[in-house]
């Protein structure tokens, strides 16, 4: 049973119950595992299969009370004021120990993001903005957290807000999340209720606020300076860098922009230790993380899971399976809708962590995995993302603007197959003229897809293109 | 004619040198060469050009004042009347380049331009009126405004640019009013 | 100042270059060791350069002379880093960084002109084509256009953009921002510079971005007018022809224009302009960058009131016949008519007014040639207390703006006192507005609520709050002594009224209390609103037209006096009047000759700004039919009264006017002011008492087009009132 995952909504509650149980018992703050400041060598060798107890989001499909008495009960806000006692350095050492990544996508190391707010005040109040604008496309893991564990949330802010020395949180949350907003802001009531946030925060004498800011609707808004923007009142348009948020951030002041899950497992790292957190997947890419499996799967899902859980053996063990049977698979797309695709013999071979992914040309991303299966027309998939991707640039700055949407006038017509065959070729020179060339990243996330459509898939698109002259002599 | 004849007399007794010596060579083979052989001018000189030439492997000594007024041909209304304005051409302000504008350039007064009854082009009375010449320096104008007569007074300042600070950080400052809040 | 030529190439070529040496050695040896800027080295194309801390990599390449194309960047405007034309690489970055936002750091090579850097350079040229009309051949902007230049260098040779056979471009409706500006929104690359320059320069947040991704359109988002006095210089900031001239468009191609350096004369700033001419006609003006007055931009009025000058001209000499009408004679018969007048007139009773657009040369001419007469009847349209009530003469601190427009922008407090600088010197208020903007500076204003563009503290508009601050029994006057450069601008419009004297001397005694932290720092300013007026003092012409008329004169000049200072009603019954002038407005309406002059590009001529700086204007075109220059005309008719003025040349009479006054030909040039105790004692000798409230006469924008016999006669300046009015009644 230990092993064996379970995915709650299709398991029976007893054996759900006993699943939990474990949980509950196993937390306990480990305060003499800290002062490790490297990661363990690499000496496992098999990852996935993540144990109940060592789950992180205990309450990620909502079967629980998600207020602040389940939350309680599950383990959320205790001691957390021993744990922001604990100092600074404490708890940016145990998350640098963790060898967390930022689970927004770019993967950067959390601990040193974080210490980087740590210069000497300028006077400045600083700030913790929490990204939950979760816009990419497949995406669902920070939704989950919100609306069926949002105190993990709020401990995390005032967790991770303590450890940078931050002044207050903005949780900044995608406008079309209603339910998920709601359950935040009733959450955030709560806590305030309860004397864990606001002055003195926890009776830790520490001051912290949280506030919720929602969004306006534009994927653009994910991207962390725009964010900063929007939040300012003004349209979401990022930021060039330097000046990094660190330095100059929201309203001016030094910010650390975070995703909803890299705060949400702040506490749980704190009070288990840095180390448990780091004996889950590959050296640099440790930890457990949530993985959303959408697509052509029997049973798709959102589902906690080991780093460097080999991408088949996740399909298989949670999501049932791809619909038809392994071989019936085209290809998946491994991080949300800007990673490039990949076939299905890279599939076979891939391990769903930041290193793993890289090797196979493609990227983490929020690992939110779209599988598609061999009935899927794998041109008209990446057009429309890259539609969506033309409908999203925000307009600022010229590579994304004009590029983006030359890109997407190209696949439309690279659906229908109306073009030549060396236009393929000037794509990728397209893709590649966005691609690190655009102010964010908002460029390059739509170049991605388009280079690993070409990558992978350029014969099926010269068929296509084939196809339609056929047709078209035929018709003349 | 005849002078020109006697003149040449000496350079007569050294050619015939040459001619002596260059027929030995000739007679070898004169048809493998393709190409007459290349000879030192040296042997061809007089005594009076290689005098002549001694002298120019000197420093020459000019006259240091040089007026071309006189010899260049240009009528006396046009030195004496005009005045040349020596400066450095104004950036366009409808574009951002600068590379057409370092430099000095001098220009003629304006003179009176009607519209042409034939063909509606600008005509004018004025021959100096197309005369923009560029220099490197304000010296250089000066020079050749000297050398030619006219009069000239200098038009621009070459002030050092004023450097300016630009940071991108402001646009979104705290406390200052840089802040931009217009996209 | 022209000089024979020998003597003027030995001064220049020696002095200030044995100077100069001289400055820097004595600099290194004192200075630079102890307080040298921690200067950082980088290389631009494996060439060094020393640069301070936080330079961008564009302003480094700059430094050695290497330009890196831009669109969105502009030097006067914030930082935009959208356009993407100045990536470069860096060695060991794996993407370009974009040269205009990306501050330098120690030791990195930058390469302007690596492979990666031309593709990055290429690419973003081919995606802003891909959307532009590329209607070259209609545009505007063609021949002068930043994104046709640098497609040519920087852009690729072919074309594969074969959705154009698809799909197509995109294309944007255009929109009506006014007379001034017409916008062809299709052809526009989103750099924003007109918006960032309409949010921090003119400080109108109109402009801006609407819509997302390729829909992305710059605008107004509603339907209403660009309404500020500053419009024009988005046409020159526009790269492309998105914006261009209105009243210019499809006139004239840039390589069949002829450019003429010159000065503005429309207000008393002296902006330096360039003025684009064809076949005798100035189709347009535009900016000269001058750091010291105008920056890089342009009022609209005097941008776009050049068509003013084809319009209402007095081409030919006119004698008014008996019946009251006007006919034109030659110039001999309305010479000698005039001459006729002069000697028939009793040698005191000939007076002159100058009007507002008179340059120097004129003035000093007609001064010479009255004084030659045995008359000292000289004065200027515009009052203005003067120091000394009886001679005239006047101590220079006293009317000018003594601290330079260009510091005007480093004061820490400002008081404005009956004026609005808005209006009447829109780049000085542009000066202001950076002051506020960017350096912290705080206004404060006495007079009727108007817009500056700015925010400012409004303290009323009663002249007993002047008389307040004077005392010091006003809060704000214990701010002015604690502020560490303060500054007084007073508009020339306040005092020229009947109580300006009491204006001049409390605020003026006030000045003087207070302590700047530096000594050279001068508090007392004055806005003047003619470019004349300085000029006119300077010479010696008295101000205000009272005293000259009280005398009755029979003969009386008015040079360009069109202001309506001098009207029907108050001219001596039987005083002959002269009109020389170039336009037939007010002033020519009550000659009885008059003599065609020539305006302002058409005249090589010297004005004095209201900082006191001297700066010719050049011949652009020539006068229209038998208009002359002005001075000529006056030498003209000194020959026919019989005292003939000693100087036949334009040198000659510089010569005369250096006599006078040198700083009149020292051009470009600002000559420090004193005097400024005695200039405070003479004026506290007669002083008078307040009354009324301060008022400006520009107080707001319809207020700005027409305040000139040239303005008055241009189309545009009348469709801009027109359009003004017409949005202001809208709402």
């Amino acid at each position: 049973m230990a092993n064996v995952l379970v995915r709650v909504n299709s398991a029976p509650k007893q054996q759900l119950a006993a699943s939990l149980l474990p949980l509950f018992k196993n937390i306990q703050i480990r305060s003499n595992s800290a002062q490790v400041s490297t990661p363990p060598p690499q000496t496992k060798t098999k990852f996935g299969g993540l144990a109940d107890q060592d789950r992180v989001f205990t309450n990620l499909y909502g079967r629980h009370d998600w207020r602040l008495k389940g939350a309680m009960k599950r383990g959320d806000w205790y001691k957390t004021k021993e744990i922001l006692e604990k100092g600074v350095d404490w708890i940016l050492n145990e998350i640098k120990a963790s060898g967390l990544r930022g689970r927004g996508g770019a993967g950067f190391p959390s601990g040193m993001k974080w210490s980087f707010m740590n210069k000497p005040s300028d006077g400045r109040p600083k700030y913790l903005v929490v990204n939950a604008d979760e816009g990419e496309p497949g995406t669902c893991k920070d939704r989950e957290i919100m609306r069926h564990d949002p105190h993990k949330l709020i401990e995390g802010c005032l967790i991770a807000g303590r450890a940078m020395g931050a002044r207050a949180a903005y949780i900044y949350i995608r406008g079309e999340f209603y339910n998920e907003a709601s359950n935040m802001q009733l959450a955030i009531a709560e806590a305030y209720q309860a004397g864990l946030l606001g002055k003195n925060a926890c009776n830790s004498g520490y001051d912290f606020d949280v506030f919720m800011h929602r969004g306006a609707g534009a994927y653009i808004c994910g991207e962390e300076t725009a964010l900063i923007e929007s939040l300012e009142g003004k349209q979401g348009k990022p930021r060039l860098k330097p000046p990094f948020p660190a330095d100059v951030g929201v309203f001016g002041c030094p910010t650390t922009v975070a995703n909803v899950e890299t705060v949400a497992v702040a506490p749980t790292i704190c009070r288990r230790g840095g180390v448990w957190f780091a004996s889950f997947g590959r050296t640099r890419n440790s930890g457990t993380k949530l993985f959303n499996i959408s697509g052509h799967v029997n049973n798709p899902c959102t589902v906690e899971e080991e780093m460097s859980i080999p991408l088949k053996e996740l399909i298989e063990r949670h999501c049932g399976g791809v619909r038809g049977g392994w071989d019936n698979l085209l290809g998946i797309i491994p991080g949300g809708s800007s990673t490039p695709i990949i076939p299905k013999d890279v599939c076979a071979e891939a391990l769903m962590d930041f290193d793993g992914l890289v090797a196979c040309q493609t990227s983490l991303g929020t690992a939110a995995i779209i599988v598609m299966d061999k009935s899927t027309d794998v041109i008209k998939a990446i057009a429309r993302l890259i539609a969506f991707y033309k409908h999203e640039s925000c307009g600022q700055c010229t590579p994304c603007r004009e590029g983006v949407s030359w890109m997407n006038k190209i696949m439309t017509r690279f659906v229908s197959g109306n073009a030549r065959p060396d236009e393929i070729d000037m794509l990728w020179e397209v893709s590649k003229q966005i691609e690190g060339h655009s102010i964010c990243a908002l460029g390059d996330g739509a170049a991605w897809p388009v280079q690993g459509l070409i990558r992978h898939f350029r014969p099926v698109i010269e068929q296509r293109m084939q196809d339609f002259e056929k047709r078209q002599e035929a018709t003349n | 004619m005849m002078a020109s004849l006697i003149r040449r007399l000496p350079k007569a007794s050294t050619s015939f040198k040459w001619i002596h010596s260059t027929s030995a060579v000739y007679a070898d083979d004169p048809l493998k060469h393709k190409e007459a052989p290349i000879v030192e001018n040296d042997v061809i000189l007089s005594d009076q050009e290689v005098k002549e030439r001694e002298k120019l492997s000197h420093l020459i000594s000019l006259p240091k004042e040089k007026t071309l007024a006189p010899i260049s041909g240009v009528p006396e209304e046009h030195v004496k009347t005009r005045r040349v304005r020596i400066y450095v051409p104004p950036k366009n302000a409808m574009q951002s380049g600068t590379h057409n504008i370092q430099r000095w350039r001098m220009e003629f007064d304006n003179r009176e331009r009607w519209e042409n009854p034939l063909m509606g082009w600008a005509s004018s009375g004025d021959p100096l009126s197309n005369m923009n010449v560029d220099f490197n320096s304000k010296d250089e104008a000066i020079e050749h405004c000297e050398k030619n007569g006219w009069k000239w007074f200098i038009a621009s300042e070459d002030k050092p640019k004023k450097e300016r600070v630009k940071n991108y950080g402001v646009n979104f400052s705290w406390d200052k009013r840089t802040r931009v809040s217009t996209k | 100042m022209l000089r024979a030529p020998m003597f003027r190439a030995l001064v220049l070529a020696q002095l200030p270059s044995r100077a100069g040496i001289l400055f820097t050695t004595s600099r290194m040896q004192s200075n630079a060791p102890a307080k040298a800027p921690e200067k950082i080295e980088v290389f631009i194309d494996d060439q060094p350069v020393m640069v301070a801390p936080g330079t961008t990599v564009l302003q480094a390449a700059a430094q050695v002379g290497v330009e890196i194309p831009r669109f969105c960047y502009h030097e006067r405007l914030a930082v935009a880093g959208n356009c993407r034309m100045c990536l470069v690489e860096v060695e060991k970055s794996p993407k370009p960084v974009a040269a205009c936002a990306m501050p330098v750091m120690k030791g990195w090579r930058i390469k302007t002109n690596s492979d990666m850097t031309r593709k990055a350079r290429e690419g973003v040229m081919e995606f802003l084509l891909s959307n532009h009309p590329l209607d070259c051949p209609i545009c505007d902007q063609g021949g002068e256009c930043d994104l046709q230049d640098q497609a040519m260098a920087f852009g690729s040779d072919r074309s594969r953009f074969t959705d154009i056979n698809h799909a197509g471009k995109r294309a944007v409706e255009d929109k009506d921002i006014g007379p001034l500006v017409k916008t062809i929104m299709t052809r526009c690359i989103h750099c924003t510079r007109c918006i960032r320059f309409a949010s921090e320069v003119a400080g109108v947040d109109d402009l801006g971005t609407t819509g997302r991704g390729n829909e992305m359109q710059v605008g107004m988002y509603v339907e209403k007018l660009f309404l500020t006095e500053l419009s024009g210089n988005v046409i020159d900031l526009c790269p492309v022809g998105a914006l261009t001239n209105k009243p210019y468009s499809f006139v004239a191609r840039p390589w069949e224009i002829r450019k003429v350096d010159s000065i503005d004369v429309l207000d008393a700033l002296g902006s330096n302009i360039v003025v684009s001419t064809r076949t005798g006609e100035v189709l347009r003006i535009l900016p000269r960058e001058n750091e010291d007055i105008n920056e890089e931009w342009l009022s609209d009025k005097s941008r776009f009131a050049c068509d003013g000058l084809k319009r209402q001209r007095l081409i030919t000499p006119m004698l008014r016949k008996p019946d009251g009408e006007f006919e034109a004679v030659e110039w001999e018969s309305a010479l000698i008519t005039a001459a006729q007048a002069i000697r028939n007139a009793p040698k005191d009773k000939i007076a002159a007014v100058a009007g507002s657009l008179v340059d120097a040369e004129q003035l000093v001419a007609v001064k010479d040639l009255l004084n030659r007469l045995g008359s000292e009847l000289l004065c200027t349209e515009q009052k203005f207390p003067t120091a000394d009530g009886t001679s005239g003469t006047d101590l220079r601190s006293n009317y000018l703006l003594n601290s330079s427009i260009a510091s005007c922008e480093d004061a820490d407090l400002v008081l404005l006192v009956g004026t609005n600088p808005r209006y009447e010197a829109p780049l000085l208020n542009t000066r202001l507005r950076k002051g506020y903007v960017h350096k912290e500076q705080d206004i404060a204003y006495i007079g009727p609520e108007v817009d500056l563009s700015y925010r400012y503290e409004y303290l009323g508009n009663r002249s007993l709050t002047i008389e307040d601050i004077a005392k010091g029994k006003h809060p704000f006057a214990q701010r002015l002594k604690q502020a560490k450069r303060p500054l007084i601008i007073v508009g020339a419009n306040a005092l020229a009224r009947n109580d300006g004297k009491a204006y001049i001397a409390a605020l003026q005694s006030f000045a003087r209390q207070l302590k700047p932290e530096d000594k050279n720092w001068k508090v007392w300013n004055v806005l003047q609103t003619n470019a004349s007026q300085v000029a006119a003092l300077d010479v010696g012409y008295k101000p205000g037209v009272e005293e000259v008329l009280a005398a009755q004169p029979k003969v009386l000049f008015l040079l360009g006096a069109d202001g309506n200072a001098v009207n029907k009603e108050n001219i001596p019954k039987d005083c002959f009047v002269i009109y020389q002038g170039h336009h037939g407005d007010q002033g020519a309406q009550l000659a009885h000759a008059i003599l065609p002059g020539a305006a302002y590009t058409e005249k090589q001529g010297t004005y004095v700004n209201t900082e006191g700086r001297a700066q010719q204007t050049l011949v652009a075109v020539s006068p229209p039919g038998m208009a002359r220059e002005d001075w000529k005309i006056i030498r003209a008719l000194s020959e026919v009264v019989g005292t003939v003025l000693p100087y036949d040349t334009l040198d000659e009479l510089r010569n005369r006017m250096e006599d006078i006054a040198p700083h009149l030909v020292r051009y470009g040039h600002l000559e420090e002011n004193n005097f400024y105790a005695q200039a405070e004692q003479l004026i506290k000798t007669q002083a008078s008492s307040f009354q009324g409230d301060v008022d400006v006469n520009q107080k707001s924008l319809e207020d700005f087009f027409m305040t000139d016999s040239i303005t008055r006669a241009s189309p545009t300046m009348a469709k801009c009132v027109a359009a003004v009015k017409k949005a202001q009644a809208t709402g």
